[in-house]
């Protein structure tokens, strides 16, 4: 499907972080499509530049130490990687927006709610203060809070309604693409599943593109329709969730699911990864998976894999698979 | 089974604390016991207060009144000199391997403490065999020996914080949310080495957790929490099969799985966690429940026993 209709696209994008003891490259020819009005997952690990990815879009890497070193960044063909700071500010929290994972501190604590909300919406928008104030009650009511508590500080909110008050922020000014980081990690199932869910209507409601990034499978197999897979800032397989989740290629993904406690087999004794991440300021020369993949041969070592694909959206970057053919699968059955 | 003896009985085990508005239930007659060699599972949200239950009973905080009874013997009654005696059998593992460590020594020394506070050991050198010994047993390299603990990732921190756990050759251990700070693929890590130490040395873990998944894994029993009470417990399996009260339920559904075609009907609950200061005598979950009803709201639901050591604390079952 070369007709594809991209909210976002990102392609070969290299960012580093550069300090005094060495250069941490956090993205290594990272790449990314977003569908319009679809749901991807970016899962990984901790360090694997999920983050990384998210704040780019945004231009909001630390700099310094932070580096975009090269690549691009496309929304809607617009080029981001170009624009001025000033244009970006006009992007930010309008075409884009972005939900951080900690809500505790997302939050100014001296500001009401409604007025943080009417913030965003005043510097976007061309309305009154008692407008902007109006549209984030408004906001308010559409996460679930009484309009009246809009009048309240974060400090009186518990950590589910203060992630409300962050979505209801991101979401003011009906921005095309929203970046969710780990939007319920730092909730409780209960509460997570409440607002999981309360994110799928509103998506629906604003026909917002989202990115996902998170490390809960689970949670990716609640609301995305793609996945993309990150290990040390490379993607490496990415399909639908389909493909992904039933017809695994990657040794990496298949570690990830063996990771798992499997509800429906609970005394299974778990397959964990062995070994951990590599150090990202001295990546392996080949393949960054290679020091711990049962599967390792010796052109590991040497030679970063190419895509080979499973069908025309599914690929994987392993050297298991030759000549750019993953229809068959080479790694065990999980 | 139910021959074997406990090796922990904790009985109407209470914690309140005082507040300016009030007093505060976080633990409120909480009854439960586990049998030598098994794990159980304590489950809840945040503020359930499972963790003010795990630190009660090795009295890191000392509870309002209840009993926990180790081994027959009464925990609660015992003097600084018998509890510093008793914490030889009793230890644990925090949650946290980023802040439980002492950042200003070198691991070798932080496992090392506990061996010189309790005189195990006579000299220097038997002090590093141990400790190398300790290291081994939990998987850390013994070139990690003068490593502080800034220069670990979590799970080899982690892995620090069971061996000094360990260095006691303790009993029972209370885990609390010993891998809720780490990735999955180092989490199942720690969980394997979890359960082999456990049928090595015959070990009796209280886990606390809110990851049902891994409690499911990990527990022969489970015990779920709501508002400082407790509101079901079952073997695992029956719990995941069979749980009655609707809070379970609920939280049961919620559990997001990671595998397609699995997505079922979610019982979403209304509202969160109300506040635990002086709660009325009534179900605590009522105003979050989708089957409450008058006596819900005025009445304090008892234990039923359903048999095959599954008990909860619900009017519904009651029929």
């Amino acid at each position: 499907m070369s007709e594809k209709n991209l909210a976002v696209e990102i392609k070969d994008l290299v960012v580093e972080y550069r300090t005094d003891t060495g250069v941490v490259q956090a993205l290594n020819h990272f790449e990314l499509e977003l569908e319009k009005g679809k749901t991807l997952g970016l899962v990984g690990e901790t360090g694997a530049g999920k983050t990384t990815a998210g704040l780019s879009m945004l231009r909001l890497i630390p700099d310094p130490p932070g580096v975009i070193v090269g690549g691009s960044i496309k929304v809607d063909g617009e080029e981001y990687l170009t624009k001025t700071e000033k244009e970006m500010e006009h992007i930010r929290g309008k075409k884009v927006s972005m939900i951080f994972q900690d809500p505790m501190t997302a939050l100014n604590p001296v500001f009401t709610v409604e007025d943080q909300i009417a913030e965003s919406i005043a510097l976007h928008e061309k309305v009154s203060k008692k407008e902007a104030i109006a549209k984030a009650g408004d906001m308010l009511e559409a996460v679930g809070i009484p309009r009246a508590r809009g009048k309240e500080y974060p400090h009186q909110f518990s950590g589910g309604m203060k992630q409300r008050v962050v979505i209801a922020i991101a979401l003011a000014c009906s921005p095309s693409i929203l970046i969710a980081d780990e939007p319920t990690t730092a909730l409780d199932v209960t509460i997570q599943a409440q607002v999981l869910e309360m994110m799928k209507d509103l998506k629906k409601k604003y026909e917002t593109s989202l990115l996902l990034i998170t490390h809960d499978l689970g949670v990716v197999a609640e609301i995305c329709d793609d996945v993309s897979v990150i290990y040390a800032g490379t993607v490496i397989e990415h399909g639908s969730l389909e493909d992904v989740f039933n017809h695994p290629r990657h040794p990496y993904t298949e570690g990830l699911f063996n990771s798992l406690p499997d509800l429906d087999n609970p005394t299974a004794k778990l397959k964990p990864i062995k070994g951990l991440m590599p150090d990202p300021s001295n990546l392996p020369k080949g393949c960054a998976f290679c020091p711990r993949c049962e599967y390792a041969m010796p052109i590991c070592e040497t030679e970063k894999p190419g895509k080979s694909f499973r069908n025309e959206e599914h690929y994987v970057r392993c050297h298991l698979y030759e000549n750019g053919d993953a229809k068959e699968g080479r790694i065990g059955k999980i | 089974m139910s021959e074997q003896k406990p090796i922990l009985e904790v009985n109407h085990l209470k914690k309140y604390f005082k507040t300016p508005k009030g007093l505060l239930h976080a633990v409120d007659d909480v009854s439960f016991s586990i049998d030598e060699g098994r794990t159980l599972g304590l489950v809840g949200e945040s503020g359930c207060g499972k963790s003010t239950t795990g630190r009660a009973i090795l009295r890191l905080i000392e509870p309002t009144s209840g009993e926990v009874l180790f081994k027959g013997e009464n925990v609660l009654g015992l003097d600084k000199e018998g509890m510093r005696k008793k914490r030889k059998e009793m230890q644990i593992i925090f949650q946290d391997p980023f802040s439980s460590l002492n950042p200003r020594k070198t691991i070798s020394q932080t496992i090392a403490e506990p061996l010189k506070r309790y005189n195990m050991t006579s000299s220097h050198e038997e002090t590093r065999d141990k400790v190398l010994e300790l290291m081994e047993t939990v998987g850390l390299a013994e070139r990690l020996m003068d490593t502080y603990p800034h220069e670990l990732d979590g799970g080899r921190r982690q892995r620090v914080g069971i061996a000094r756990a360990l260095a006691m050759n303790p009993s029972f251990i209370v885990c609390d949310e010993p891998v809720s700070a780490l990735d999955v693929s180092i989490q199942a890590q720690i969980l394997n080495l979890m359960q082999e130490l456990q049928d090595k040395m015959g070990l009796t873990y209280l886990f606390i957790t809110h990851n049902l998944s891994v409690v499911h894994h990990f527990s022969n029993d489970i015990a779920v929490m709501y508002l400082g009470q407790l509101i079901e417990k079952a073997p695992s399996r029956e719990l995941f099969a069979n749980p009655v009260h609707p809070y379970t339920q609920a939280l049961l559904s919620a559990i997001p799985i990671p595998k397609l075609g699995r997505q079922r009907e979610r019982i979403l609950l209304k509202g969160e966690i109300t506040s635990p200061i002086e709660p009325k005598k009534c179900c605590r979950f009522a105003p979050r429940c989708i089957h409450a009803c008058d006596r819900c709201f005025n009445e304090e639901p008892q234990v039923t026993d359903l048999g095959n050591g599954h008990t909860v604390s619900c009017f519904l079952a009651e029929k």
